[in-house]
């Protein structure tokens, strides 16, 4: 009966034993994936901003700058680059959409991104767009991989279209939540015009014939999640001008946006809740069923040596009946 | 022999187990039927 039980639990140790290293090498990369349906939106605000008038041609302040940007998986887009990609892909349809004060259009920037559901490495496919125009990302836009490390990493920036360093600059805690702060500076780089202008008949066509041109800088922020890699709070100290042309009439330059652009505080809230449940899954998988089950299954080994043990010790001796003195006959 | 069974019946039920949970992957569902906003949503 007791080597019955220790055969058993040896099966029990072996098996918790070996899910502990496949669930964290094998399952992990396989199953801890973007899903390619995700919709998400979030709203960011620069208040006390500056804007360009273009009835004036002039910078003026204004209370606030509202920016919505929406995050859409496209589940048949994915499923068609998938075939040729040999991987499991998330295709982002995006779009950026600011508005003004007055709640009128500023600018409305679309982008489609391409990329691998789990490393979040880029996967270049037709389509991969900004604003309409072809691009060939490297790096990372949005989010981070999954177990982000403290390094730097490649971030593609969609005004410039170029990809450079965004810099680990240490961690914190935000809300509760261990996060990595992640800083890029963008210089001063001459951007294309969004393709939709906020006064009608404008285009970047007419813009570019004035010789007037876009120029932008930003200091990216980003506060990350490193088990999830997900972003729980971004800043951006965005700043855009014209510069020269015949639009500007003589001047050298006109500011045409600057704020400091923060998430709003309902979407932070909603970030973060999010992002902690998310964690608990991840962790699941690289942490707790791995390590649990190691622990389990070195304890179950134990006890069925131990059963093992006492099953084969020898039993003790019967006890030896001493016979009855017999009389004996003088 | 009959520990050296065991054995392969616990690592071939880890290894079921797990290929099972990663054939079934994750599902890919429908791309949302929602917009991409150009409005101010009020809330999350």
């Amino acid at each position: 009966m007791r080597r019955r039980a220790s055969l058993i639990l040896l099966a029990c140790a072996v098996f918790f034993a070996a899910l502990s290293p496949l669930m964290r090498w094998y399952a992990f990369p396989r199953l801890a994936r973007i899903p390619a349906n995700q919709y998400q939106d979030m709203v960011l605000e620069a208040k006390g901003a500056t804007l360009l008038d273009y009835d004036h041609i002039r910078a003026k302040k204004v209370s606030k700058v509202t920016i919505v940007q929406t995050l859409k998986g496209n589940v048949e887009a994915a499923k068609k680059i998938e075939k040729t990609a040999g991987r499991p892909v998330v295709v982002w349809d995006s779009l950026s959409y600011v508005q003004g004060p007055d709640g009128k259009m500023v600018s409305r920037v679309p982008e489609r991104y391409i990329f691998d559901a789990h490393s979040q490495d880029p996967v270049h496919a037709t389509g991969e767009t900004v604003d309409g125009d072809p691009v060939t990302r490297q790096g990372i836009e949005f989010k981070w991989p999954f177990l982000t490390q403290k390094r730097d990493y490649e971030y593609f920036d969609a005004q410039t279209r170029t990809t450079s360093p965004i810099h680990y600059k240490g961690t914190q805690t935000f809300r509760g939540l261990k996060v990595y702060y992640f800083e890029q500076t963008i210089p001063w780089t001459k951007v294309p015009m969004p393709k939709s202008m906020p006064v009608e008949g404008i285009t970047p066509e007419t813009v570019a014939k004035t010789g007037t041109t876009r120029w932008y800088s930003t200091v990216r922020k980003f506060w990350v999640e490193p088990v999830t890699g997900a972003p729980v709070y971004g800043e951006e100290l965005h700043k855009e001008e014209l510069r020269g042309g015949s639009l500007l009439g003589g001047r050298a330059k006109v500011t045409a946006f600057a704020g400091d652009v923060k998430m709003r505080e309902d979407y932070i809230e909603h970030t973060v809740a999010l992002v902690k449940h998310n964690r608990t899954l991840v962790l699941m998988l690289t942490s707790y069923v791995p390590w649990g089950s190691l622990t389990a299954g070195v304890l179950l080994l134990a006890l069925a040596l131990y059963l093992e043990a006492r099953a084969r010790r020898p039993e003790d001796p019967a006890p030896t009946e001493t016979p009855e003195p017999e009389p004996v006959s003088v | 022999m009959r520990a050296l069974i065991a054995a392969t019946t616990g690592l071939a039920l880890a290894l079921a187990l797990v290929l099972a949970m990663t054939a079934m992957g994750t599902p890919s569902g429908r791309t949302s039927p929602k917009p991409l906003l150009s409005t101010v949503p009020s809330h999350p």
